[in-house]
């Protein structure tokens, strides 16, 4: 059987080390947790604001996030390809078919999936806690960060779903990326790119270790997560 | 100088709504206040401006003599906490809740430790240390709370209804912990109750307070020995009742509170009258019995709270009496909503106020 | 100043200066780059990594290829995303220059695109020329009742090759445009690995160079057979074009001229001879830059000098940039 057959040679492929094999995925790792953390630097804060303000059209600021976590990731990188392209506004920057590209397209393509989880999980916090935080002699922004504790769960499973999600996604990788091999070639584009070609062990190893990484964060981040409340 | 706080024409609104109007009150050093109202008087509101977490719409706050200014405000939080109505928990064991404070007051991490093991035995939960704070049941929690607040040692500690949602087991803790603070510790306190029980003997003065405004301020003594107006308002505390009292040929006060319900007492008074009788003193039966109480009624359970170890009942015999009773007698009893049954307390159990 | 905003102002810092450092590095650093829009069937014969293991062996410079199709490749050229352009479709290479984007262009190799097919060869095409095959295989394509079924597979993506195909067809004597709407006629198939797997798929016909269909089959993917190639009408021609600095003054350049030499220097010229003549029994790309200089083999220089020339010559004087060296 072909498929099988493919299976165990992409395992071969892996076991024996195979520098390419290793080069993209750490590209992918580097590359999803730039993006993931540039995300966080960001999505925070404006959690914050909006998990602790009320204004005038605060429903449909979160629903404009809300709805942002959909956007297709195709269409986020023609938007992204075009403003970064030569004949683009930020075409001087020479950012187009770069790992910089990548990681400013998958970061804004997760920032809505922090804001939204983040925001909620603030707002589930007690709102007194900011005046117990006061009362105990908290700064206003100690008071916030001891918010944001109160959130840290919540902030913390918005973390792993982007995570995941920037390691996962094809289309911004390929449109603004290129997958130019030794410089952008990442886990999602080199599967989608050897897969055509036909080169189906190299497709199906890479596949595997992707599955493998965003299964093991899960698990990771589910272990943690019980071992605290068991500590509890 | 013993004055500790004042409040001069405070004045605070929330939303257009008035809350406080044109307040003014002395603290002195040392003492335990007691503000005296019903739910929503303004107790909280008043609290919340003596820790600081409210600001005054009108009028200014003096703390240990000195003016406070908005750039004060961070310092004097230091100087002054509040433990809330509704107990709120960090989500983290007991010892990260209690230090709390203490942290952010960078105190070095083994005065820290030596400091909440002292609050804790005060509050009886030495060995709490490593618990989750919100798995601890109620009593426990306001305890926890209630540590946290003294392990800081502030000049002054506002307490709102510290033991409203207590059993009295707790209750009684509660009450006893502020009495040592108070004496051993001289911590001024001020608390907000709508207990009228606890109000007459816990604080040193007691301030009333209706509608945003303070009415009266005084020792228990003057403030319940006065046929206060204002405390007969207080219709909403419990057993609390007015009504018009007729000294009887054998020596006793009849009281006519309402809907053909007559009070015996042996205080002697005449005409408009308020009267108390606590709870714990109601004795609760299915059946009328012969027994040496003078007051007996027969009414309707209208109401049940369960508080874990006791029950609390509302009974309605033409005007609504809350008794307690323990859960063995409750469940023992069989007792549910809309059943009859009878009420009992002795003459001397009531008390004019 | 609220917390949320203090958060807000340290992370532009923090971008700020992580954006400063990569800048700083990328300019003083890193290697210089050069970045090349190619053809795809170069890069799936796999003489691109060839190529590039080569060239930075000897030079401090990386080389990243974009393997696009020749449409895209020049299009990514004109906008300067590129340095150069390693491309196989001379009419379109014509108005790149024309138009003033491109200078330098040498022709660097040769090969032949074949018509493949399924072995049964039903629309029998064995020994035709390719314009007769063509229209053999339209006819056959004409005669399926069955919508389903395909006769041929188009790479349909602006490529060198899809523009030879169009040629062909043309002048087989068809109009293209309705030609492709044809139910037996597939567009759309990708670039030139794809197309072949999809002909093998459909047991279909497809046009191809020789050097992919080549690497292909040696490697088991397809069991298409290469029925006609090595004429005239099929011959295929790969030139680089470097991306004209007065157009874009930031492409690089110096680099792009450096690997414009190595590309046309015996020792590379000699390295795409050679490449795959183990493997595959025969080249899979002719060197161009030693037949062009000696005029021979008279027969195929002729056909190169007619199909991929302007006006003269394979770069005309006004697009050589003052390149004097690389032509004589």
């Amino acid at each position: 059987m072909e498929i099988l057959d493919g299976i165990v040679k992409a395992f071969q492929l892996i076991i024996s080390g195979d520098p390419r094999i290793f080069e993209i995925t750490l590209r992918s790792l580097f590359i999803s947790s730039a993006a993931t953390l540039f995300a966080v630097l960001w999505g925070i804060p404006i959690a914050l604001f909006l998990g602790t303000r009320n204004f005038r059209g605060k429903l449909f600021v979160k629903g404009f996030f809300n709805t942002m976590i959909g956007i297709p990731t195709v269409g986020l990188g023609l938007i992204l390809f075009l403003i970064f392209s030569k004949a683009g506004p930020l075409g001087l920057l020479r950012l187009l078919y770069t790992p910089a590209a990548i990681i400013i397209g998958e970061a804004i393509l997760i920032m809505p999936i922090i804001i939204s989880f983040a925001t909620t999980a603030i707002e589930s916090v007690d709102p007194e806690i900011i005046n117990l935080a006061k009362t105990l002699g908290a700064s206003d922004d100690q008071a916030s960060f001891a918010v944001l504790k109160e959130a840290i769960n919540g902030i913390l499973t918005a973390g792993i779903a982007s995570y995941n999600r920037a390691i996962a996604e094809l289309g911004i990788a390929l449109m603004v990326g290129g997958n130019i091999t030794g410089w952008t070639e990442v886990l999602t584009t080199t599967i989608s790119n050897e897969t055509a070609k036909g080169n189906l062990e190299l497709s199906i190893a890479l596949a595997i270790i992707l599955l493998a990484l965003v299964f093991g964060i899960t698990l990771i981040t589910l272990a943690v997560g019980t071992l605290r409340r068991r500590r509890k | 100088m013993n004055w500790i706080a004042e409040l001069k024409d405070i004045t605070k609104t929330f939303n257009g709504i008035s809350a406080l109007d044109n307040v003014n009150l002395q603290i002195r050093k040392g003492e335990i206040l007691a503000l005296l109202g019903p739910n929503g008087s303004g107790k909280t509101t008043l609290l919340k401006i003596l820790a600081f977490l409210e600001k005054p719409l009108k009028g200014q706050v003096y703390f240990d003599g000195r003016k406070v200014t908005d750039k004060d405000v961070k310092q004097m939080r230091m100087e002054s906490t509040m433990v809330f109505q509704k107990t709120v928990l960090f989500d983290t064991t007991v010892y990260g809740n209690v230090a709390y404070g203490l942290k952010v007051r960078k105190l070095p991490k083994k005065m820290i430790a030596q400091e909440v093991r002292r609050a804790l035995k005060l509050v009886k939960l030495e060995d709490f240390e490593k618990r989750q704070a919100k798995k601890l049941s109620g009593g426990e929690q306001q305890r926890v709370a209630l540590a946290r607040a003294l392990v800081l040692n502030t000049k002054l500690l506002l307490l709102d209804e510290p033991t409203a949602d207590l059993d009295p087991k707790n209750a009684s803790i509660v009450e006893e912990i502020i009495a040592t603070v108070n004496r051993e510790l001289k911590t001024t306190i001020v608390m907000a109750t709508h207990n009228m029980f606890q109000a007459k003997n816990l604080p040193h003065r007691i301030a009333l307070i209706t509608n945003g405004k303070i009415s009266e301020v005084g020792t228990p003594a003057e403030i319940f020995g006065r046929l206060s107006k204002t405390l007969a308002s207080f219709a909403a505390l419990e057993n609390t009742f007015t009504g018009d009292a007729k000294i009887t040929l054998n020596g006793t006060t009849l009281v006519d509170i309402g809907n053909d319900v007559e009070i015996e007492t042996t205080a002697q008074s005449q005409g408009k009258v308020s009267v108390f009788v606590s709870p714990e003193d109601i004795i609760l039966s299915k059946t009328s019995f012969a027994s040496s109480a003078r007051n007996v009624f027969k009414g309707k359970i209208v109401e049940i709270l369960d508080l874990g170890s006791v029950v609390r009942l509302k009974v309605d015999v033409g005007r609504p009496f809350t008794v307690q009773i323990t859960k063995r007698s409750f469940n023992e009893m069989g007792l549910n909503l809309n059943a009859e049954v009878f009420l009992a307390f002795k003459a001397s159990s009531v008390q004019i106020i | 100043m609220k917390t949320w905003i203090k958060m807000i102002i340290a992370s532009s810092t923090i971008t700020m200066i992580i954006i400063a450092g990569t800048i700083v590095y990328l300019q003083y650093f890193a290697r210089r780059r050069l970045m090349i829009s190619t053809t795809t069937s170069l890069d799936d014969t796999g003489l691109l990594a060839e190529i590039k293991k080569a060239f930075e062996a000897r030079y401090p410079i990386t080389l990243n290829f974009i393997p696009v199709g020749t449409g895209i490749a020049i299009e990514q050229a004109k906008n300067g995303d590129v340095d150069l352009t390693l491309v196989h479709s001379p009419s379109m290479e014509k108005t790149f220059l024309e138009q003033g984007y491109g200078v330098c262009r040498k022709i660097i190799a040769y090969n032949f695109f074949t018509i493949v097919g399924p072995q049964t060869d039903p629309a029998k095409i064995v020994g035709l020329n390719a314009t007769d095959a063509l229209k053999s295989i339209a006819a056959y394509g004409r005669n399926q009742t069955d919508p389903r079924v395909k006769i041929w597979i188009s790479r349909g993506d602006n490529s060198g090759t899809h523009s030879k195909e169009k040629s062909l067809w043309t002048a087989a004597g068809y109009n293209y445009t309705i030609l492709s709407t044809e139910s037996w006629y597939a567009g759309g198939g990708g670039k030139m690995g794809e197309t072949l797997l999809k002909a093998e798929e459909f047991a279909a016909y497809t046009l191809s160079d020789i050097g992919t269909y080549l690497k292909y089959s040696k490697d088991g993917r397809i069991t298409l057979e290469a029925f006609i190639t090595e004429e005239k009408v099929l011959l295929n021609v790969y030139s680089v074009i470097a991306v004209n600095q007065t157009c874009h003054p930031d492409v690089n350049f110096n680099d792009a001229i450096t690997f414009i030499k190595f590309l046309i220097s015996n020792e590379t010229q000699q390295l795409i001879e050679n490449y795959g003549k183990n493997d595959y029994g025969q080249s899979l790309f002719y060197a161009a830059i030693e037949p062009l200089k000696q005029s021979s083999p008279i027969q195929i220089v002729q056909w190169i000098k007619e199909y991929a020339f302007f006006n003269g010559s394979e770069c005309p004087e006004e697009y050589r940039y003052g390149q004097l060296d690389l032509y004589d």
